[in-house]
């Protein structure tokens, strides 16, 4: 459910940046598809989940620890990352409750 | 969007006082061993959801409608929280959160409210207790294809709503500090006193003498300014050296040059000056007539150097950074419909110079 979330979250801002390619960036056009099928990828794996497949569980914990490294390094350094509640929330708690529903039960996963 | 309103600030403090509460309440009722995981999780968010409704109470109870609302949805919200082993505990739990959700948007849609970080922190919690109240239990043969389905298209389709909404209303009726999207302006008075008048005047005289050598983008280049990416009508170039030095508003040292990309080369448009450090916004001898911008909540991409926003649950497209740029001052030298000082030259403008 909260892999669904994610994966929501991801196609809103694939979506949001759409508009910007028809701008004019070029390149805003390919990390809007990118961000559609990593959201779709993100989907696949929680379905994987729910299959209990291994793979899937090794793919979402290598999943979150990145997002959980990328936003504490954008967190440290002096850029400006957003640190507001939602940020905090969808960049830190969701990551971290994921992978502490998955800490266990590696043996539930063939 | 990205702040968190006064008036809402008790609400957050009431619901993470509940969450321990709502833990321990768990733990001790009996029923609470023979329940599955997901629901005692939606149980507990319930509980933080109708707390920081009831919260909202006390700086709403001039509004007697909305007062009475946060009360009845969040003792509604507590009632169900604890009725967690009721039959009809799950239909019940996403009537009250679909009602909630979308009687909130409906709120801001009518301008009664604006979003910010605890009405969207509060508004994908109850998504999320939506998700949990929906996910089939384990050994539960009924109904389970029924109850994907809900959630597979229930859930994408209430954040995505309530997203888009969210982001709309605040697009649409940005606070007299957002001048556009991702720039938020220096609070300064509203009218400007005759002294900050001349102020603003005499600044505009200074940085527009000043920079008239580099009408000349050899001269520019010369002492320094490198073009940014030359895709956009115009160009930002900036001056490493006078950034790093920290200069405040010297009419001799702007940290950049803003000039329009025409057919006939790079044409002068005006100056920007610019802080160091994001958040300190710098003098504004002007009052209202020079107050600084600072750029934040934006998604930067390396590639190309291309620009979106940063959307309302805090996420940019993949390979995009979020990041705020420090308070900038813009000093237009030629004719621009906004004002010498105003955040962005007018496209009108940039255009007219491309094509005489």
């Amino acid at each position: 459910m909260l892999l669904l979330m994610q994966s929501i979250f991801w196609t809103i801002a694939g979506i949001s940046s759409a508009p910007f390619a028809l701008g004019g960036e070029a390149f805003m056009a390919g990390l809007a598809l990118a961000s559609m099928l990593f959201a779709l990828g993100t989907c696949l794996c929680a379905i994987g989940l729910l299959w209990r497949r291994r793979w899937a569980r090794t793919v979402v914990i290598a999943l979150e620890v990145t997002c959980l490294l990328g936003s504490a390094v954008q967190l440290l350094l002096p850029i400006g990352f957003n640190r507001g509640l939602v940020s905090v929330l969808v960049n830190m708690a969701v990551p971290v409750a994921v992978l502490v529903l998955l800490r266990r039960g590696r043996e539930l996963f063939s | 969007m990205f702040d968190i309103a006064p008036d809402h600030a008790i609400g957050l403090y009431t619901g993470l006082l509940a969450l321990p509460f709502a833990l321990l309440a768990l733990r001790l009722r009996r029923s609470a061993r023979t329940v599955p995981g997901t629901v005692l999780g939606a149980s507990a968010l319930m509980a933080v959801a109708g707390a920081i409704h009831l919260g909202l109470v006390w700086t709403h109870r001039d509004e007697t409608i909305t007062a009475l609302l946060f009360v009845l949805n969040g003792v509604s919200y507590i009632v169900l929280s604890q009725f967690y082993t009721w039959r009809w505990w799950r239909p019940a739990s996403v009537a009250l959160i679909t009602m909630t959700i979308l009687g909130y948007l409906g709120y801001i849609v009518l301008n009664f409210d604006s979003p910010d970080q605890v009405a969207v922190a509060t508004k994908l919690l109850e998504l999320a207790t939506l998700g949990l109240v929906l996910v089939p239990v384990r050994g539960e043969t009924k109904r389970r294809r029924s109850r994907w389905s809900a959630l597979g298209v229930a859930l994408p389709l209430l954040t995505l709503v309530t997203v888009s909404v969210v982001w709309i209303d605040d697009l649409a009726r940005p606070d007299a500090l957002h001048v556009h999207a991702g720039a938020v302006l220096q609070a300064t008075s509203d009218v400007a006193t005759p002294e900050q008048v001349a102020a603003a005047q005499k600044l505009y005289d200074q940085t527009a003498a000043a920079i008239a050598p580099y009408r000349d983008w050899h001269a520019a280049w010369a002492a320094g300014y490198r073009p940014g990416p030359q895709n956009t009508p115009s160009t930002h170039w900036m001056n490493q050296r006078y950034v790093d030095a920290g200069y405040v508003m010297d009419p001799k040292h702007p940290q950049g040059l803003v000039y329009a990309n025409s057919k006939h080369g790079p044409v002068l448009l005006g100056a920007m000056f610019q802080m160091k450090q994001i958040g300190q916004f710098g003098p504004d001898p002007g009052g209202p007539l020079t107050a600084w911008h600072q750029h934040q909540n934006i998604c930067l991409t390396p590639f190309g150097f291309e620009f979106s926003l940063m959307t309302p649950t805090a996420t940019c497209a993949i390979g995009a950074i979020d990041i705020s740029v420090p308070p900038m001052l813009h000093v237009w030298i030629v004719d621009n419909p906004g004002g010498k000082f105003a955040v962005d030259i007018d496209p009108k403008v940039v255009k007219q110079i491309d094509q005489s």
